[in-house]
């Protein structure tokens, strides 16, 4: 009752705004909007005894972005059927899970749906599954894969999580395109990677699996980091040690965790960054070993083997004593990237930084000179598009030229002349 | 770059003005003794098991939502409370065994039924004290009680969403605190700081935005020692957090409710109720 009486005074109030010195900015759409104050008037109702008189608020200050208006907040809702979505092809399975293409039944949006494998959990529902969603909540960004929704089907096993479809990952684009990306077009990529990346750090999330195939990308030039399956929090206060270093795919795995290093931090996804960077300069992956003593010569031999300069805390880490130095050498950067300005070298140089202290962070990346040099990142609207595997497109042949005639069918045209 | 806050989820209008145990014909004050009981028993059992105060507070907040989209009717707040521990120590990432947690829900429970059970029995004047009879090994208890625990959690994210976001009051209280220059005394640190835990014993995480959780401890702790802060209109404090004085005012009444004196009676009457098969009984009981 009087809902409506409250929302009209405080339409009124939201005209005469005062503006608190608390303030940093104000979202215009948050100001012109006055919160519907009814529910907070029901609730202060029911203690109408203590409760001052309905009329105290007339004037009220814009609010502090950090302190949303309550319409902002989503209210609790359960989880929707699965069969709010239709099932249109299946795109691919992993261990997780198998991810399949669907459409929205009631807004026509194409989606991908991931279902989770949840039968022979043991211990309630997967910590790795928990983080994945709570991550891609948390993280929520123009190049990071959008969740939607998680819903349910019929059992207490069936959870799939909604997420936007996107065409592409990098990895089969890299595979499939006839020539690489242009410096304009892997700046474009590496700026959105990269602010990406400094948005899940700063939420306090480390993604911990970086790598080609986990970069999906759209017809419209732009990225999209997925699979959080292996992302976790970090820092204070939670848990800083007891970290697992079975993460991040080989290829992409950064030295510190190669051997064995207890805690680790943000800068092993800025290694693996360094690997995508270098991928994408030479249409393969850079380090492609096939276990791990491999990879560390690898990396020994591109970079040159760490000295107690470059990395000083080399030799306390726990398998260095394992290992045996090769002789000193120069890096070998130049060689392997002979078409790399010196402001790119320098980028993946501070990306592929041995010791983890001085590697790149993603803030300080997104400023690097590599990225104002010519030529100038390349607007994603003016990517070129490709057909999508993963919606079931096929590639047309380059120069596919007509099929010869069949010999039955011609000669049967024939005698039906005849 | 600017840090957005996270926009954790808040009951609706609708949701807090008839909730799924009202709709059930739960009266409101065994809903919320309920639930209060529910959250001591997380807390409790967080403390038996050593489990960090972020994961326990969690779980409490993840109670409390959990009975604006669910009636106790179906769900017993000590089944829920387990799950919701379980799961908050997962999101915190310090999870527990699962035995340890059963083991403890077990004795908690016990404890419960023991002082209904001496209670009915009125003609005893001293009642037997309280001893734990551990599991047995082979028997169906454990396992009861973890296809409990499992369905709970599920049921948890499944009722909630998937969205277990969670944000916790202490680092705003701390914020606030200093701005108003209220750090030097001590005792005015730890009573709001107590505030804030006691509230967990009530909905008010999952109806009110942080801010106007920590104003209602600050100004309960303000009051109750006396200290003055600029409170007329035009200079009012609360102001600065953007809290409404309707809000923080129906914060507090919660908070001093959980307060009031319970008889022995009531206590006992609440403890009788913590699953849905006694809360089923108990309807059917005052209907007839």
């Amino acid at each position: 009752m009087t809902s409506a009486a409250s929302s009209v005074s405080s339409a009124d109030s939201s005209t005469h705004r005062k503006r608190s010195k608390w303030d940093c900015e104000t979202d215009p759409a948050l100001v012109a909007s006055p919160q519907p104050p009814s529910k907070r008037r029901h609730i202060a109702m029911h203690h109408a005894d203590v409760s001052p008189s309905l009329s105290t608020s007339p004037k009220r200050p814009a609010q502090s972005i950090f302190v949303p208006p309550r319409t902002r907040h989503p209210p609790l809702a359960s989880s929707r059927s699965v069969y709010s979505y239709e099932k249109l092809n299946s795109i691919e399975e992993g261990s997780y899970g198998i991810v399949f293409r669907a459409r929205d039944k009631q807004t026509g949006d194409i989606v991908a749906l991931k279902k989770l494998k949840l039968d022979e959990e043991k211990y309630g529902f997967p910590i790795t599954a928990l983080r994945e969603i709570n991550a891609l909540m948390l993280c929520r960004h123009d190049n990071v894969v959008g969740i939607r929704e998680v819903v349910v089907g019929e059992t207490l096993t069936q959870v799939f999580i909604v997420m936007d479809f996107i065409e592409h990952d990098l990895k089969t684009l890299l595979t499939l395109m006839p020539s690489p990306f242009l410096q304009s077009e892997i700046k474009t990529l590496m700026l959105q990677l990269l602010s990406a990346v400094s948005h899940c750090h700063s939420n306090w999330i480390l993604h911990r699996d970086l790598k080609t195939s986990n970069l999906l990308m759209n017809n419209r030039g732009t990225i999209k980091v997925a699979d959080f399956g292996l992302a976790r929090r970090y820092g204070d206060p939670v848990g800083v040690g007891g970290m697992t270093q079975l993460v991040v795919t080989l290829w992409y795995r950064a030295p510190e965790i190669l051997l064995g290093a207890k805690t680790y931090s943000t800068a092993i996804d800025m290694w693996s960054v360094g690997c995508i960077f270098a991928e994408l300069l030479l249409k393969e992956p850079l380090f492609q070993a096939k276990a791990e003593i491999e990879l560390i010569s690898m990396i020994f031999k591109l970079l040159g083997p760490p000295t107690n300069d470059s990395w000083p805390e080399y030799s306390s880490l726990p398998l260095a004593k394992t290992i045996t130095l090769p002789s000193p050498q120069p890096h070998q950067f130049r060689q392997k990237f002979p078409f790399l300005t010196i402001a790119g070298i320098d980028l993946l140089l501070s990306l592929l930084t041995y010791d983890p202290e001085r590697r790149i962070t993603a803030e300080e990346a997104l400023q690097h000179p590599y990225f104002s040099e010519a030529p100038a990142p390349k607007h994603p609207d003016m990517f070129s598009s490709f057909p999508s595997a993963a919606a079931g497109e096929r590639r047309r042949k380059p120069f596919s030229s007509p099929p010869a005639p069949a010999r039955g069918g011609g000669h049967k045209l024939l005698t039906d002349l005849e | 770059m600017s840090a957005r806050p996270t926009l954790y989820p808040l009951a609706s209008l609708s949701q807090f003005h008839s909730t799924p145990s009202a709709q059930d014909s739960i009266p409101r004050h065994v809903e919320d003794d309920l639930r209060a009981y529910g959250c001591k028993l997380i807390h409790q059992a967080g403390i038996l098991l050593n489990q960090k105060q972020v994961a326990v507070a969690t779980a409490q907040i993840l109670l409390q939502r959990f009975f604006y989209v669910s009636s106790l009717k179906q769900f017993g707040v000590a089944d829920i409370g387990m799950g919701a521990l379980y799961l908050s120590s997962k999101l915190e990432e310090c999870p527990v065994r699962m035995r340890d947690l059963i083991n403890v829900y077990d004795l908690l429970l016990q404890r419960a039924a023991h002082t209904v059970a001496s209670a009915s029995s009125s003609s005893l004047h001293h009642p037997a004290e309280f001893k734990y009879t551990p599991m047995s090994y082979f028997g169906n208890t454990f396992y009861d009680l973890k296809e409990a625990l499992v369905v709970s959690e599920m049921q948890i994210l499944k009722r909630l969403g998937f969205d277990v976001q969670v944000v916790l009051p202490y680092g705003t209280l701390v914020n606030y605190m200093r701005l108003l220059g209220l750090t030097s005394r001590n005792e005015a640190v730890s009573m709001a700081w107590g505030y804030l835990n006691d509230a967990l014993q009530t909905p008010v995480y999952a109806l009110y935005a942080v801010p106007t959780v920590v104003s209602a401890a600050i100004l309960l702790t303000t009051r109750r020692l006396g200290i003055s802060l600029p409170s007329s209109p035009e200079n009012c404090w609360w102001e600065l957090f953007d809290v409404e004085w309707e809000d923080l005012w129906s914060v507090c009444g919660y908070i001093m409710r959980l307060y009031r004196e319970r008889t022995t009676a009531e206590q006992v009457e609440i403890m009788g109720l913590l699953s849905k098969k006694d809360l089923r009984q108990w309807l059917e009981g005052r209907i007839t």
